[in-house]
C-alpha cells in the first residue's frame, strides 16, 4: 500500500505522463511501496490508453459508405421528380392563365372598339421593346375577332421553381416558334445591357458610319416678266 | 395555324447547364470529404451509441444531412469539425430517445476487437478488461466520452479537437484529464482483482 499523503499526487503523476519531480521524486527514491504503487498506475493508464485507442479506432462497416451513396442518389432522384412534376404543373397553370388573358383581352377590345376588327391571316405576336416597364418583354394580346386557332404548346425551357416564384425577374412569354430564337436573344441582350439594344447584332467586321447625305442642289431661278417674254 | 410557345427568355438552358454542372462539381467535392470522414462520423457516433448498428443509422443520417447543407458551408476545410459536430448531435438524441439500454449493454460486452496476446491467459485477462473499459467509457458523460474518444482517434491533436468542438484547448485537456481519472478509479480494482487470482 502506498504512502496516504502521496497516493493523489502518485495518481496524476501517472495520468499526466509526466516524471515525477520535487517532493514527490524525492520520497519515491526512498520509499519502495510508492515506487512500485507508481509503476502500478502507470501501467493501468498505458492500458487504459490501449484500450481506448481500440475503442476508437475501430472498424468501419463495409456497408456504410455505400448505404450513404445510395440514400444521395434517392435524395437527388427525389427532388428531381419532384421539380418535373412542379414544372408540369406550373407550365399547365401558365397556360391557362395565358388563355384567359388573351381572351379577356380580347373581349375587352371587341366591347371597346366594335368597328375596327383587326383581321389577321396569320398574325405574328409583335415584339414591342419595354420603355419603361421592368420586364424586358411585353407582348401585346393577339387581337382579332376572326383569327385563326392558336396552339400553344410548352417547351422545355422551364426554370426552376425558385426561378418560376420570382416571376418580377424571369417573365414568361407566349411566341410563335419560329421567333423563339430571336427572343431569347433579344432577351439576353437586354438583360446584359439594361436598355433596349438594336435587334441587328453588332458584327466586328463592319463598322456602323452616319448615313451622309449629299447637300440639296437648289438651281437659281431666273424669273423674267411674262411680257419681257413675250416680246423677245 | 399560328403555333404558339411559352418560353423563359433568360438564358434557362444555359443556367440549366450551369446549374447542374454545379451539382455534379458539389457531389464530386463531397464524396472526396465522403472516403476521408465518413469513419469519423461512425466512429463519434459509436463512441456515444456504444451499438454498431445505431452507430451506422446514426452516421448515415449525418453524412446525409452533410451533404444537403453542403452548398451552404462557407469553409470547406472547416468540413470535419462540422460532420463531428452532426454526428454528435444526432447521437445524443439517438440516445435520450432510445429504450434499449439492456440490448446496448449485450452487444457492447462482447468487444470486437483485441489487441493480440500471448497467451490464453492473457486473452482472457484483456477481453475482460476491455469488457470493464467499455462498460465504464458507457458511464462517463457523454462531453466527457467524446473529447477522450477523439484523442484517442489517430491523428487527432488537442488543437485539432478543441477547434472540431469549438472550446479552449484548456477545456479539452482538463477533460481529457478528469475523462482518464474517472476510468482509472473505475478500473482500478478491477486490474488488483485480476491480479489475485
Amino acid at each position: 500500500m502506498p504512502c496516504e499523503h502521496y497516493k493523489d499526487a502518485l495518481i496524476e503523476a501517472a495520468a499526466t505522463g509526466i516524471e515525477s519531480q520535487g517532493e514527490l521524486r524525492s520520497h519515491l527514491a526512498a520509499c519502495a511501496l510508492c515506487r512500485a504503487a507508481f509503476a502500478e498506475e502507470r501501467a493501468l493508464f498505458s492500458s487504459l490508453d490501449a484500450g481506448l485507442h481500440v475503442a476508437a479506432n475501430s472498424e468501419v462497416p463495409a456497408s456504410l459508405l455505400p448505404r450513404v451513396r445510395a440514400r444521395i442518389a434517392e435524395e437527388t432522384t427525389a427532388t428531381r421528380s419532384w421539380a418535373t412534376t412542379w414544372f408540369a404543373l406550373a407550365g399547365a397553370a401558365a397556360m391557362v392563365v395565358a388563355f384567359i388573358a388573351v381572351q379577356t383581352v380580347r373581349r375587352a377590345n371587341v366591347g371597346q372598339k366594335p368597328v375596327e376588327t383587326t383581321k389577321y391571316s396569320n398574325p405574328p405576336a409583335p415584339l414591342i421593346p419595354p420603355r419603361q416597364s421592368e420586364n424586358p418583354i411585353d407582348v401585346p394580346p393577339v387581337s382579332g375577332t376572326s383569327g385563326p386557332q392558336t396552339r400553344v404548346t410548352a417547351t422545355k425551357g422551364f426554370a426552376s421553381p425558385e426561378a418560376l416564384a420570382s416571376r418580377n425577374t424571369v417573365p414568361e412569354v407566349l411566341v410563335p416558334r419560329d421567333q423563339e430564337v430571336l427572343v431569347a436573344r433579344y432577351a439576353e441582350q437586354w438583360s446584359r445591357r439594361r436598355r433596349a439594344p438594336l435587334l441587328a447584332e453588332n458584327s466586328g467586321d463592319t463598322a456602323l458610319s452616319p448615313m451622309e447625305v449629299a447637300p440639296i442642289q437648289i438651281a437659281q431661278l431666273d424669273v423674267k416678266l411674262l411680257a419681257e417674254e413675250k416680246a423677245q | 395555324m399560328q403555333e404558339l410557345v411559352l418560353i423563359q427568355p433568360g438564358g434557362t438552358a444555359r443556367q440549366e447547364l450551369l446549374r447542374e454542372a454545379a451539382q455534379a462539381d458539389t457531389r464530386r467535392e463531397f464524396e472526396e470529404r465522403l472516403v476521408e470522414c465518413g469513419p469519423l462520423a461512425y466512429r463519434v457516433a459509436r463512441g456515444v451509441l456504444r451499438n454498431t448498428t445505431d452507430a451506422e443509422d446514426v452516421a448515415q443520417e449525418a453524412l446525409l444531412r452533410a451533404y444537403c447543407s453542403f452548398d451552404r458551408l462557407r469553409d470547406r476545410n472547416r468540413f470535419r469539425a462540422w460532420l463531428v459536430r452532426i454526428s454528435f448531435r444526432l447521437a445524443l438524441d439517438r440516445l435520450r430517445s432510445s429504450k434499449r439500454r439492456e440490448q446496448r449493454d449485450t452487444l457492447w460486452s462482447q468487444p470486437e476487437h483485441q489487441p493480440p496476446a500471448a497467451t490464453a491467459e492473457d486473452l482472457a485477462v484483456s477481453n475482460e478488461f476491455q469488457a470493464h473499459l467499455d462498460r465504464a467509457l458507457g458511464e462517463l458523460p457523454e462531453k466527457l466520452r467524446l473529447v477522450l474518444l477523439l484523442a484517442a482517434m489517430e491523428g487527432h491533436t488537442i488543437d485539432e479537437i478543441a477547434a472540431m468542438l469549438g472550446i479552449p484547448v484548456g477545456t479539452v485537456k482538463s477533460r481529457i484529464f478528469f475523462a482518464r481519472k474517472q476510468l482509472a478509479e473505475k478500473l482500478r480494482c478491477h486490474v488488483n482483482i485480476t491480479k489475485t487470482r
